[in-house]
């Protein structure tokens, strides 16, 4: 006899029940984005539903973020993966694989009756041990300029090996690491900023110092300026109107009907005379400038730039050093942007305002073409992932070795560390070993090569003592990954072991799933 | 994959100067008949995303050469038949990738190396170049009317340093009536809108002066909501006297400022003109044009050298622009206002573009815009190759010969690719209704042989030297439709899922 104790719909898993759907919720995510890890792996088509509208992607949390889900366990690794996105910006895809893996393998030993908090020592010992040999490996070339750009650079092109750029991975990997270089330490990417134009193909895309912005000059400005003093504005610049509901006038006449029209005419002009007075030959507004006062800032010799959106003006006073001005009665309070040439230039069919030589001497833009919106859509995700490992590893100057031969070398020190632990947990441990080689094996897998034989050979690499040995994916062979420049942030790996650890153990601890009653919504 | 070969199949009669053209019925039920391959992509609406991504490369063509957007659609189609081919053998999809990507730079390589640079004072290369690219279109029968004129417009706006030519400086003015021959380049700047007649104004004036005017000449209306109260009878004339005199003040003052011409600009919130604001400026002799929209104002302003008045204060002399002549005219049934003999005038070119009907005018329009291109591309990369198919068996029977030095998955790769590019000269083979095996394994004998120009001669049926058919291609075109077709193969190949998404 049971007595109903949820409330309807409400349900309860418990249990071994909970933790299978827990595995399998993660096992799924975890194959869903297997196929796209490494230099040789797939892309997937996302269609949206509601919109119909297509993106190609092989960035982890971009699939992630888009596929519906219903499973807890599911969720959670979405949710590293967008933590890793916001942390690193790149090793979503491996992050995911890797607490997949390790679930993987906690399922195999709950089914061998170990209590899941005797997996969860044993991964901690584990984790502790992989970090402490990622560590170990990871070198760092801060010191020495030139070999710090190139390490930027291998990494660049590592993580852009990955990506749709794959094939012109040493055009973005040079524009991305210049791109970083000049923000100087500051992880801030907005100073960067990517305009996308389809057209062209994606080695027509190109980094322009200072900044552009999509909109045009007025008409009857001149297109071209120097030594420009910006006025950053977010007014409207089409009539003040007195915002009073239902306010109206009255009037017995078309006479007072005009000269009320006049008025307002007059306080256009006053207000243009306000901007004026603050010195300027540039006029950037976020509203629409009516033709009216359009033709009265050029009578001031004053170029207006109508319409350029939130972003578009947060942007322009970040690089330009200017502030948003909304109203214009102090001009000695408010302070102006610079910069030294604004023009008018063109990309593909389109004209675009540049502004160049600005304050902030680190804003540049990075123009993307491609050949078609997916593609530039996927560049920029791509560029923006380089981008943000890259100045993160300008923070973190320590770099370890990508193809493989991190995770094996973690995998073999984990190993040591098993023959030593006693107890149940040594299972674990080894378990652990094993979940890092799939790394290793999904990469080959991808690639079609023979992962059995190369992860096997890789790992006998290791013991050997090649401790660089990771996977050529070209040859499809043993290589030395520091000859071959494939390098990865340690800030990147070591982020990619902590997460997944912390994931895998949060839903290994999990016995229960309660699902409330889902919210009703009300009939229409 | 199969989507993507379907829509390419689609549109691959369409190809050469034999091709067909497409009858296309949109989701609001107009007809268009064209046969431009961006157009047919940009309709067909294709429900699968690989023919999405299709239709998306037509227009990144169109947006980069603005001509070859059939050829880049079709090359795309037969790089992935090769690529379909390869992966049954078993070759991994990213090797295809890479492999093609550097067959196009290769191919790219050879492409630059047969071409022969060309002048913009070449003025008879540009014509053939434009020429072969009307060829195609259904307008052929009158490429020599437009050929001259794509030319002689590009070449007006560009300056010999140039490396783009911003085309909405050239403007296409459409009219019904007539037919394709009377497209003309007009001296000064055609409107697309009539002159006022209504009130009985003038229909020509010489030694005009132009005045654009952003506000309006009816009754006042100022932001605020109002509302005029009116008591009695007596106060209602006055109303309407007053507006009169208002109104009455406002021409005055126009003609004051000796304007004899005034372009009116649309306006959403009040009327532009009213009925006695007409009769005003019809009795001071003044021709008035309304409904001038906004984004054509700087095109005008730059065509006349004027400056746009946007408040009657404003309203000076030195702000007007000044023309020998502003005629409305009757052509063909058609009527046209034109202004000529503009002094101070800016780097502005107009076309009247004419046909019979509204199916022929759009085509009509659609060949001129890819003529202007294909003469922009010149001005972008100086370099003509030959056309007729001849570039595309050239490059075919290089690749193939580099690849037979390679070894590995890649020879398989660069020979399929080198394989699909004779796709042209079959297609163009096959729409002409020759026999495509037979011309095309000539064509190979005869570049084999050394004449790196043989090419397939469409009018006679035969292969010739292409270069003495003066049939000819930018280098842009050709270079850009392998690139573009390229990567999007390459992303389409990479593809292993399909996800349904939010």
């Amino acid at each position: 006899m049971s007595a109903p104790i949820f409330g309807e719909e409400a349900s309860e898993e418990r249990a071994d029940t909970a933790r299978l759907s827990s595995f399998i919720g993660a096992m799924a995510i975890g194959d869903l984005v297997k196929s796209t890890l490494g230099p040789k792996g797939m892309n997937k088509i996302l269609q949206s539903v509601s919109t119909g509208e297509i993106s190609v992607t092989n960035d982890g949390a971009t699939i992630l973020k888009s596929v519906q889900l219903d499973n807890a366990a599911a969720k959670i690794l979405v949710n590293i993966s967008k933590v890793q996105d916001d942390e690193v910006g790149d090793g979503t895809t491996s992050v995911c694989v890797l607490a997949a893996e390790l679930l993987r393998e906690a399922e195999k030993l709950v089914l061998a009756k170990i209590h899941p908090q005797t997996i969860i020592e044993g991964y901690r010992l584990a984790s502790a041990a992989a970090l402490s040999a990622l560590e170990g490996s990871a070198v760092d070339h801060s010191t020495d300029p030139t070999t710090f750009r190139e390490d930027l650079f291998n990494i660049a092109r590592t993580t852009l090996s990955s990506k749709v750029l794959s094939q012109d991975k040493d055009y973005f990997a040079n524009l991305a690491v210049d791109a970083v270089l000049r923000l100087q330490g500051s992880t801030d990417l907005d100073h960067i900023q990517i305009i996308k134009k389809v057209g062209g193909k994606l080695t027509d895309s190109y980094l322009d110092e200072g900044f552009i912005l999509d909109k045009s000059i007025g008409v009857n400005c001149p297109k071209r300026l120097e030594n420009a003093k910006i006025l950053i504005a977010n007014t409207s610049m089409d009539t003040d109107k007195i915002k009073v509901f239902g306010a109206r006038v009255k009037v017995d006449g078309t006479g007072k009907l005009a000269d009320l029209e006049r008025a307002e005419k007059e306080k256009m002009k006053a207000k243009v005379a306000a901007i004026a007075s603050h010195g300027i030959n540039c006029f950037v507004n976020r509203q629409l400038i009516y033709n009216y006062p359009e033709s009265l800032l050029a009578e001031h010799g004053i170029v207006s730039i109508e319409h350029a959106d939130f972003e578009g003006v947060e942007r322009l006073s970040l690089v330009t050093g200017g502030e948003i001005a909304s109203t214009f009665d102090r001009p000695d309070l408010v302070k102006l942007g610079r910069c030294e040439l604004i023009e008018e230039i063109m990309i593909g069919e389109d004209k675009l305002i540049k502004f160049s030589g600005v304050a902030a001497g680190k804003a540049c833009t990075v123009v993307l073409r491609g050949s078609t919106t997916q593609m530039v859509d996927e560049a920029d995700r791509s560029l923006h992932d380089a981008l943000s490992v890259l100045s993160q590893t300008v923070k973190e100057t320590r770099v370890v070795l990508g193809g493989g031969c991190s995770e094996m070398l973690m995998s073999c020190a984990v190993e040591e560390v098993a023959r030593k632990v006693s107890g149940k947990k040594a299972l674990a441990v080894e378990a652990f070993a094993r979940a890092l080689r799939q790394i290793p094996t999904i990469l080959a897998d991808n690639a079609g090569y023979d992962s059995s034989d190369l992860v096997s050979r890789l790992r006998a690499a290791h013991y050997d003592g090649q401790r660089d040995a990771g996977l050529d994916m070209n040859e499809g062979s043993i290589g030395s990954m520091r000859k071959l420049g494939i390098t990865e942030s340690y800030k990147l790996k070591r982020q990619v072991v902590i997460s997944a650890s912390e994931a895998t153990e949060m839903i290994l601890r999990v016995d229960t799933i309660l699902r409330s009653t889902p919210r009703k919504r009300e009939a229409h | 994959m199969t989507a993507a070969k379907a829509l390419s199949d689609a549109i691959r009669t369409s190809l050469g100067p034999k091709g067909q053209d497409k009858l296309i019925q949109t989701s609001k039920g107009e007809t268009i008949v064209t046969n431009d391959g961006a157009t047919i992509m940009k309709n067909i609406k294709a429900l699968h995303p690989a023919g999405q991504m299709l239709a998306d490369l037509a227009a990144a063509q169109d947006i980069e050469a603005g001509d070859g957007t059939t050829s880049v659609v079709v090359l795309a189609g037969a790089f992935l038949g090769a690529a379909e081919n390869l992966l049954e053998k078993g070759i991994h999809p990213t090797i295809i990738a890479e492999a093609f990507t550097k067959a196009s730079e290769k191919a790219v390589e050879y492409l630059t190396e047969m071409s022969t640079p060309v002048e913009l004072k070449d003025r008879t290369s540009l014509l053939r170049a434009a020429t072969t690219s009307l060829n195609s279109k259904i307008v052929s029968q009158y490429s020599s009317t437009l050929a001259p004129i794509a030319v002689s417009a590009v070449t007006r706006i560009a300056t010999s340093t140039s490396s783009n030519v911003d085309l909405r400086d050239v403007r296409i003015v459409k009219k019904i009536g007539g037919t394709i021959e009377d497209t003309e380049l007009i001296e000064g700047v055609v409107l697309n809108q009539n002159v006022v007649v209504s009130a009985g104004g003038p229909t020509r004036i010489e030694k005009a002066k132009i005045g654009i005017i952003q506000f309006q000449l009816s009754p006042p209306k100022p932001d605020m909501d109002n509302t005029v109260v009116v008591n009695n009878y007596a106060q209602m004339d006055r109303i309407l006297k007053e507006e009169r005199q208002y109104l009455l003040n406002l021409v005055k003052k126009i003609k004051k400022a000796n304007c004899n011409v005034l372009l009116i600009q649309k306006s959403i919130l009040r009327d532009a003109v009213t009925d006695i604001s007409l009769h005003f400026l019809a009795k001071l002799k003044i021709l008035v044009v309304k409904d001038v929209e906004r984004d054509e104002i700087e095109f005008l302003t730059k065509s006349f050298g004027c400056k746009p008045i946007p408040d009657i204060e404003q309203f000076t002399e030195d702000k007007l622009g000044y023309a020998e002549l502003v005629e409305e005219t009757s052509k063909a049934g058609a009527k046209i206002v034109k202004i000529t003999g503009v002094k101070n005038k800016g780097r502005t070119v107009s076309i009247l573009a004419m046909g019979s009907n509204n199916l022929v005018l759009e085509e009509n329009e659609r060949s001129l815009h890819d003529a202007l291109c294909v003469v922009r591309c010149l001005v972008k990369k100086r370099a003509l190759i030959a056309g007729g198919g001849a570039p595309e068996i050239h490059v075919s029977r290089l690749l193939s010969q580099y690849a037979h030095t390679l070894k590995g998955m890649k020879a398989y790769c660069f020979q399929a690719y080198a394989d699909a590019l004779e796709v042209i000269p079959t297609t163009l083979a096959e729409n002409a209704g020759l026999n495509p095996i037979a011309i095309v394994t000539e064509l190979r004998n005869r570049h084999a042989l050394g004449e790196r120009n043989a090419g397939i001669n469409v009018r006679k049926g035969l292969v010739s030297n292409i270069l003495e058919e003066d049939v000819v291609q930018p280098l842009l075109v050709s270079t850009s439709a392998l690139e573009l077709s390229t990567e999007a193969v390459c992303l389409l190949l990479r593809i292993d899922d399909y996800v349904q998404a939010r």
